[in-house]
C-alpha cells in the first residue's frame, strides 16, 4: 500500500515560491489502477517524481508498504527505484545507442538478473507490448515514437515492480496500440497486483482506471468514475473544453466529482 | 549487455570524436613511452658503467703499459696483495701476448723486415700462431712496426707487415677492460685459473680464419679449440682472442707474471679510497693504479642528464595523457547528464555508472596505447639519439685506442659510450609504460566518474 502524507514540493523562481504539489495526501491499495489528470504545469509530473523517489519533498512523506521514504539515504532510494518502481517517462528516456532489447534488459542488469534470463524476459515483454520481433535488436533511435513508447513501457515492467508510474503512457500510440497498452496495464494491476498510477490527458485511459485524481494548482481531488463507463476507449479528440486537461469524448457522464477524498 | 560491453559501445558512439581522441592520446602516450624507453636505455647504460668500469681500477707495471714502456712486470704475489686491500671485491690478472702468423714471419724475415714485440711485450721473441690478423696493417700498422723505427714512410717492394693478433690470458670471464665478455656463440672457458686448450675468439678474427665453435688452430704449435666467439664491439677488440691466464703465462714462458690486474671495488663510493690504498700496498715504484671512472665521468654525467630529461618528459607526457582523459570524460559526463539521470532513475547504482565511464576511458586509452606503442617503437630510437647527441655534444670526452691496459682502450672512449646507448622499445618497457598510462588514466577517469554520483535524476529529467 502507498500512503502519501501531506506532501509539499516548492520551488523558488526568483522572488516567487511555486508549489506544484501542495499538501497532497492519498492512499492507494495494491493492485489499484489510478490516474491523475490536470492541465499542463499543474504538478502531475512533479508528484510522480516524488512518488518515484526521483525527487525529495519539501515536506510530507511517502510511505510504501510501511516504509517511509523521507530521510532515506540515496543508496536505499536507488534500491527502492530499482526494486519497486517502474517508470514510463513522457519523453521515453531510452538509451539511444542501445537496442530495444538492451534497453529493456538494463533494469534487470542493475537488479543482478543473469544475462540469459533477462534476455528471455525482455523478449517476452517486448512481445507483450507488441513490438515487432525484427525490431528487438534495432537501435532506439531507429524506432518510431510509438515503438519507443512501447519499449519504455516494457522497460518499466522489467523488474516486476510493485508500483508503475507512467507519464502519458499512451500519448504517442495509435488508437489500437493505446487500447492494448491500457488493457496490459489493467491486466497487470488486476492479475499481478501491481499498483499503477498514470498521468494522462487521455480521457479514455482516465475513464478506465479504478480511481481518478485531478491535480489543480498543486491540490489533489479525487473523481469517481461512473460504473460502466470503462467500456469504450476512443482516440484523440480536441482539447478539453472544460478545463480538466482531458481530451476525447467525456465518457464519465455527469461530473460526479466529489470533494477530495484526501485533500487539504 | 554488460557494463563493459556498454562502455565499449559508448566509446565508439561518435566515431569521428573517438578517432580524434585516440589520435591525441596516441601522441601523448607515444611520447611517454618513447621517453620511458630512452630513460630505461640510459639508466641501463649508466648502471652498466657504474657496475663495471666505474668501480674498476687498472693496475699496470710502474713505467709500463701494455706492450709499451719499461719497469718490472706485475706478479701473482702482487695480485694476492691487491686482493687484501679493503673494499676490493675481486682481482683478475691478465697476461697479454702478441701472436704473429708463422708464415708471415717467415716471409717478412726473408725480406729483411721483422716485427716487434713478444710474449711479454718486452721480448723480441714472437709467439707464432696459425691465425691471421683480421685487420690489415695499413698505413698505421706499417708505420708503427717498420724495422727502421722511423716514420715508416720508406717505400719498399717488400711485403707489407701483418698486424699481430692480441691474445690475453684472463683469470675470469672479462675482457682486458674488466667488462663481461659478450659471447655471441659457444660457451666460456669454464675454469679460468687452470691451464686449458680452449680459446675465445673475436668474431672478425674467427671469420677471417674461417673458424667457428669447435674449430682448432695453433699457438706455438700447440692446438687450441675454439670454445666461443665474442663481440667486443670494435674492429680492434674483435682481432683478439682470450685464453686462460695460466695458459697465457705458459705460452709466454713467464709463469706468475701479469701484464695488468683488473681490480674491482665494491662500490662507487669506495673507489677513491681503494685506489689510494692499493697504490700504497703495491708501492708507487712497482705499480701504476689508474681509475677508468675519471675518464668516464663526463660521459656518465651527460647520460645522467639525458636520464633526468627523459624521465621528466615521461612524467609530463603521462600527466598530459591523464589530463586529456580527465577533460574528455568530464565533457562526456556533461553531455550525457540526462542519460545518467535516466540510468539512476531506473535503479543504476552510482558505482555501476562510475565504472561504466572509467571503462569507457580505458577503452579509449587502450586504443591510444596501441597506436602510441607503435609510434614509440618507431620513434624511440631516434628520439633517444636526439636527446643523447644534444646532451653529449657538450660533454663527451675524446679518447684514443691503445693496447690492452693502455691509456686509451675503453676508458678513453667516452664519446663512444654515448653513441653506444641503444634505445629499443622492449616489450617489458612498453608494458611498464602502458601500465603507468592506465594507472594515470584510471585516476583521470575517476574524477568525472565521481561527478556522476552527484547528478540527481530529477535535475536532468525535470526538463520534460
Amino acid at each position: 500500500m502507498i500512503e502519501v502524507k501531506n506532501l509539499v514540493r516548492t520551488f523558488k523562481s526568483g522572488d516567487r515560491t511555486i508549489k506544484p504539489v501542495n499538501d497532497v495526501s492519498f492512499e492507494l491499495e495494491r493492485g489499484t489502477l489510478a490516474s491523475i489528470v490536470g492541465k499542463s504545469g499543474s504538478g502531475k509530473s512533479t508528484l510522480l517524481s516524488l512518488l518515484g523517489a526521483l525527487d525529495k519533498p519539501t515536506s510530507g512523506d511517502v510511505v510504501v508498504n510501511g516504509v517511509s521514504l523521507a530521510g532515506m539515504p540515496d543508496g536505499k532510494l536507488t534500491n527502492y527505484r530499482r526494486r519497486d518502481i517502474g517508470f514510463v517517462f513522457q519523453q521515453f528516456n531510452l538509451i539511444p545507442n542501445l537496442s530495444a532489447l538492451d534497453n529493456v534488459m538494463l533494469p534487470m542488469e542493475f537488479a543482478g538478473v543473469r544475462k540469459a534470463a533477462r534476455a528471455e524476459r525482455a523478449r517476452q515483454l517486448l512481445a507483450q507490448v507488441q513490438l515487432d520481433p525484427d525490431k528487438h535488436v534495432r537501435r532506439i533511435n531507429r524506432l518510431s515514437g510509438g515503438e519507443q513508447q512501447r519499449v519504455a513501457i516494457a522497460r518499466a515492467l522489467a523488474n516486476e515492480p510493485k508500483l508503475i508510474l507512467a507519464d502519458e503512457p499512451t500519448g504517442n500510440l495509435d488508437e489500437q496500440t493505446g487500447e492494448h497498452i491500457i488493457d496490459l496495464l489493467s491486466t497487470l494491476s488486476r492479475d499481478h497486483n501491481t499498483t499503477i498510477l498514470v498521468v494522462t490527458h487521455d480521457r479514455a485511459l482516465a475513464n478506465k482506471t479504478d480511481r481518478r485524481f485531478r491535480l489543480q494548482q498543486g491540490r489533489l481531488t479525487e473523481e469517481t468514475v461512473r460504473p460502466g463507463a470503462t467500456a469504450a476507449v476512443t482516440g484523440s479528440a480536441p482539447a478539453s473544453p472544460d478545463g480538466s486537461g482531458l481530451t476525447g469524448p467525456d465518457l464519465s457522464g455527469p461530473d460526479l466529482t466529489s470533494p477530495a477524498v484526501r485533500t487539504a | 549487455m554488460s557494463v563493459l560491453a556498454r562502455s565499449v559501445g559508448n566509446a565508439f558512439r561518435n566515431k569521428v570524436r573517438t578517432a580524434a581522441v585516440v589520435a591525441v592520446l596516441a601522441v601523448a602516450i607515444g611520447l611517454a613511452l618513447a621517453m620511458l624507453v630512452a630513460n630505461q636505455a640510459v639508466t641501463g647504460k649508466v648502471a652498466e658503467l657504474n657496475a663495471s668500469v666505474g668501480t674498476v681500477l687498472t693496475v699496470n707495471p710502474a713505467g709500463g703499459q701494455g706492450f709499451e714502456g719499461g719497469g718490472e712486470p706485475l706478479t701473482s704475489a702482487q695480485a694476492v696483495t691487491a686482493a687484501a686491500v679493503p673494499n676490493v671485491s675481486s682481482v683478475v690478472g691478465t697476461k697479454a701476448l702478441r701472436l704473429r702468423n708463422a708464415a708471415e714471419i717467415a716471409a717478412q724475415a726473408a725480406s729483411g723486415r721483422t716485427g716487434q714485440g713478444g710474449p711479454g711485450g718486452q721480448s723480441a721473441t714472437s709467439v707464432t700462431t696459425s691465425l691471421r690478423a683480421a685487420i690489415d696493417a695499413g698505413t698505421l700498422g706499417n708505420r708503427n712496426q717498420g724495422t727502421t723505427g722511423t716514420s715508416g714512410s720508406t717505400a719498399q717492394a717488400a711485403p707489407a707487415f701483418s698486424l699481430p693478433v692480441t691474445a690475453t690470458g684472463i683469470g675470469a670471464e672479462i675482457d682486458a677492460d674488466g667488462k663481461a665478455l659478450q659471447l655471441t656463440k659457444g660457451t666460456g672457458l669454464g675454469n679460468y685459473t687452470g691451464a686449458s686448450t680452449g680459446a675465445l675468439l673475436g668474431t672478425t678474427l674467427a671469420e677471417k680464419n674461417g673458424l667457428s665453435v669447435g674449430s682448432t688452430f695453433t699457438i706455438q704449435d700447440k692446438t687450441f679449440t675454439v670454445k666461443g666467439l665474442f663481440d667486443a664491439g670494435t674492429a680492434f677488440g674483435n682481432n683478439a682472442l682470450y685464453v686462460t691466464l695460466p695458459t697465457a703465462q705458459t705460452l709466454a714462458a713467464l709463469p706468475g707474471e701479469l701484464s695488468t690486474m683488473i681490480v674491482t671495488v665494491n662500490s662507487m663510493e669506495n673507489v677513491d679510497a681503494a685506489k689510494t690504498a692499493l697504490q700504497a700496498a703495491l708501492g708507487s715504484s712497482k705499480a701504476d693504479v689508474t681509475q677508468g671512472q675519471r675518464n668516464l665521468q663526463t660521459a656518465v654525467s651527460s647520460l645522467d642528464s639525458v636520464k633526468n630529461i627523459s624521465f621528466i618528459a615521461f612524467v609530463a607526457a603521462l600527466g598530459t595523457a591523464g589530463l586529456i582523459i580527465l577533460l574528455i570524460m568530464v565533457m562526456l559526463v556533461r553531455e550525457r547528464r540526462r542519460e545518467i539521470g535516466v540510468l539512476k532513475a531506473i535503479g543504476a547504482p552510482n558505482r555501476t555508472i562510475g565504472l561504466q565511464f572509467v571503462l569507457e576511458a580505458l577503452v579509449l586509452v587502450a586504443l591510444g596505447s596501441v597506436v602510441g606503442a607503435a609510434v614509440a617503437s618507431l620513434a624511440s630510437g631516434s628520439i633517444a639519439s636526439a636527446l643523447i647527441s644534444s646532451s653529449g655534444s657538450t660533454g663527451a670526452a675524446t679518447g684514443r685506442r691503445g693496447f690492452p691496459g693502455g691509456p686509451g682502450g675503453a676508458f678513453g672512449g667516452a664519446s663512444q659510450l654515448l653513441t653506444s646507448v641503444t634505445a629499443s622499445a622492449s616489450p617489458g618497457v612498453i608494458a611498464t609504460g602502458i601500465a603507468a598510462v592506465f594507472g594515470v588514466a584510471i585516476i583521470g577517469a575517476l574524477v568525472p566518474a565521481l561527478l556522476t554520483a552527484r547528478i540527481r535524476p530529477i535535475e536532468v529529467l525535470r526538463g520534460e
